[in-house]
């Protein structure tokens, strides 16, 4: 600390005083929003109470009953799905782009992963509603409806009439949406795997892929979960890729080809129209659930990362 | 284990197996860009012409118009997103990196940024709604603060432009003079930034009344406070201490290493990183969608609810007409190609720059 006991010129405590101002605000944003949307739900807080809230489906602003369960329910199926879909894809490209890649093709594919995290989530809306729901609903779920629709216990899950806007479409572009997170977080993970750990694999006789599987990936193991829990934060706050092809529709279905709607969508699509203080008031409500859950979800993310940053440093 | 040709075999094909379908999901990635690049540049090269950006658009349902109020409103948002935002970032990116430098404070605050940038856009937006929106006949305070920064930003380039004006006009003799000339061009720019606020103050900034630019100005600016905060901090934890012993040892000011010496190693860093956060707000929808809310009439003031290409993309392409479809394509791909070129450069940008 030898650097702090010099001496400050007036510039120096002048700028030190305005830089920590900035630093401060941060601080003070995150502090300030919990403040805020706890404040404005406290109306809905009131009359519906916290499990009641939670744990109640209806929705209805003519009656002026709400309940979050069923936007809960959709966040929670559209998360679940589409980091189903994605880890395994992700980790694949990881791998992928770690070792089996050439290396001139390693810096383009790496780029061009990346370049999903960069395309703005309103495109991936419009394409879901325009290209991937007809596609959907023409080929892919009548074909998952005539194979899998008839197998007991799991067949429940695809009745309806495939119409391509609902769970199962908005679960597919939103896994879309978070491979490059979790591809990037686990491509870095991967490389960070000692030359010498590997070269000792394979010495003993071990193929490429028990490498990858009983090596690397245990060594990468914090990194990755990291990159996964980050990749699910990002998905509970996806709104706009999925408002296009949720639908907005409250109700719970065990069917994942049913319109539904989750919280972004929720508020996205009813908050400049809530015409009620107790309305308005149940939407912040809503708003603070999904900040807490995914303020939670992003420390834990973070957790992680800063752990496997240590152990790898050690 | 005794050698068995059959098992090595079968651990061989297994490993081929594995390996194929991590081959596959890489093809599966770049499968879903190319789609959705290749769909969106189909969709939106037919409804690309020159009315697009400079008509405004025709009542719902007849065909014609074009998108100015929303490519303007746009342009208006992220101007003072970034008025506001970049200062803030940039101010506490180094005051973590430099002044608070290893203590538990810069730890907390760049933790809490990092969770800062992946918080869900839209509670954001809702937060604005509270402040900024609901509160009608108060006080603009996003509107305050965006034209305080704007003042504050053309003092200190007058002050720089003064500064280098009287150092060419009165070589500085001796080291009270100079402290003299210093002092005075401060308390001169001071003077100047406080003027320029008391002129645009009133003429830019109304109370509320709903929706207004303002709101939209600062929820982006929220959303890009954290980005340039982190890059900042990263940028100039790559510049070596060492460097600054130097500047130190030759009776420097931590100010003046700051600014001659940290700074100046991580410029190229730090403007990348602004200008990528630039480009990852332009693509924001979901916090605008209730702060500055939409508005289909051309307007320059940031006190009405104002237009935006994402929300017009989220209306037009909600809406029934097929003309409406054809422009939220086109100001898809518009919005799309500008990102990604940005994206492509800068990170070209800092790949060359901070090759290992």
């Amino acid at each position: 600390m030898g650097k702090f006991l010099r001496k400050y010129p007036i510039s120096d405590v002048i700028f030190a005083f305005i830089s920590f101002s900035a630093s401060f605000v941060v601080l003070s944003l995150i502090v300030a929003i919990a403040y805020v949307l706890y404040d404005e739900s406290s109306l809905a807080m009131h009359r519906f109470g916290v499990l009641n809230f939670i744990f109640s489906a209806e929705w209805d602003p003519v009656k002026e009953v709400f309940g979050a369960a069923a936007s809960l329910y959709g966040t929670l199926v559209t998360t679940v799905l589409s980091l189903m879909f994605a880890i395994p894809v992700s980790i694949g490209i990881a791998i992928f782009l770690t070792e089996i890649s050439p290396h001139l093709l390693k810096t383009p594919i790496g780029i061009a992963i990346e370049m999903l995290a960069a395309i703005p989530s309103i495109i991936y809306g419009m394409w879901g509603l325009f290209t991937l729901a007809p596609i959907m609903a023409n080929y892919i779920e009548p074909f998952l409806q005539k194979t899998l629709g008839n197998v007991p216990v799991i067949g429940v899950l695809f009745q309806g009439t495939p119409q391509g806007i609902d769970l199962f479409t908005a679960s597919v572009v939103l896994s879309i949406m978070i491979t490059p997170f979790i591809t990037s977080v686990a491509r870095d993970a991967l490389n960070l795997t000692p030359d010498i750990m590997k070269e000792s694999a394979y010495a003993l006789g071990a193929t490429r892929w028990e490498v990858v599987k009983d090596v690397m990936i245990p060594y990468a193991k914090l990194g990755i979960y990291g990159g996964i829990v980050l990749a699910l934060g990002r998905a509970l706050g996806e709104t706009m890729a999925v408002a296009f092809v949720l639908g907005n529709n409250h109700q719970i279905t065990l069917s994942l080809f049913e319109a539904a709607a989750t919280i972004t969508v929720t508020l996205a699509n009813e908050f400049t129209e809530a015409d009620s203080d107790v309305y308005l008031s149940s939407l912040f409500y809503l708003a603070l659930i999904l900040f807490t859950l995914s303020f939670i979800i992003l420390a834990v993310a973070k957790f992680f990362l800063l752990k496997a940053e240590r152990g790898y440093s050690r | 284990m005794i050698y068995n040709p059959a098992h090595v075999k079968k651990r061989k094909i297994k490993s081929y197996i594995a390996l194929s379908l991590s081959t596959v999901a890489a093809f599966l990635g770049l499968f879903w860009l190319g789609f959705i690049l290749y769909d969106v540049l189909r969709h939106g090269i037919q409804g690309l012409s020159l009315e697009l950006f400079l008509e405004d658009p025709a009542p719902p349902g007849i065909e014609g118009g074009g998108l100015r109020n929303a490519f303007v409103g746009q342009l208006l948002i992220v101007f003072y997103a970034t008025i506001i935002g970049v200062p803030l970032g940039l101010l506490a990116g180094i005051f973590v990196a430099e002044y608070a430098r290893g203590t538990r404070f810069a730890r907390t605050i760049s933790i809490l940024s990092d969770i800062m940038v992946s918080v869900p856009s839209i509670v954001v937006g809702t937060f604005v709604y509270a402040i900024l929106v609901k509160p009608v006949g108060h006080i603009n305070f996003g509107g305050l603060v965006a034209v305080g920064f704007l003042s504050a930003i053309i003092a200190v380039v007058f002050g720089w432009f003064l500064s280098f004006v009287l150092s060419k006009l009165f070589p500085v003799k001796s080291a009270t003079t100079g402290k003299f000339i210093k002092l005075l061009t401060a308390l001169f720019t001071t003077m100047f930034g406080l003027f320029i606020f008391l002129i645009l103050y009133p003429k830019l900034v109304d109370r509320i009344q709903g929706f207004n630019g303002w709101a939209g100005a600062v929820s982006l600016a929220f959303i890009m406070i954290p980005v340039v905060l982190r890059t900042t901090e990263d940028m100039l934890s790559l510049v070596p201490w060492t460097l600054r012993e130097a500047a130190f040892a030759l009776g420097a000011s931590y100010y003046n290493v700051i600014k001659d010496v940290a700074i100046r190693a991580a410029i190229t860093g730090i403007l990348t990183g602004i200008i990528l956060s630039i480009a990852r707000v332009a693509g924001e929808t979901a916090p605008l969608l209730f702060t500055s809310f939409n508005n289909s009439y051309f307007t320059l003031d940031m006190n009405e609810p104002m237009a935006s290409l994402t929300v017009t993309i989220f209306n037009y392409a909600m809406g029934p007409y097929e003309d409406w479809h054809t422009k939220a394509w086109a100001a898809s791909l518009v919005i799309t190609v500008f990102i990604l070129f940005i994206t492509i450069v800068t990170r070209t940008i800092i790949g060359i720059k901070y090759k290992k």
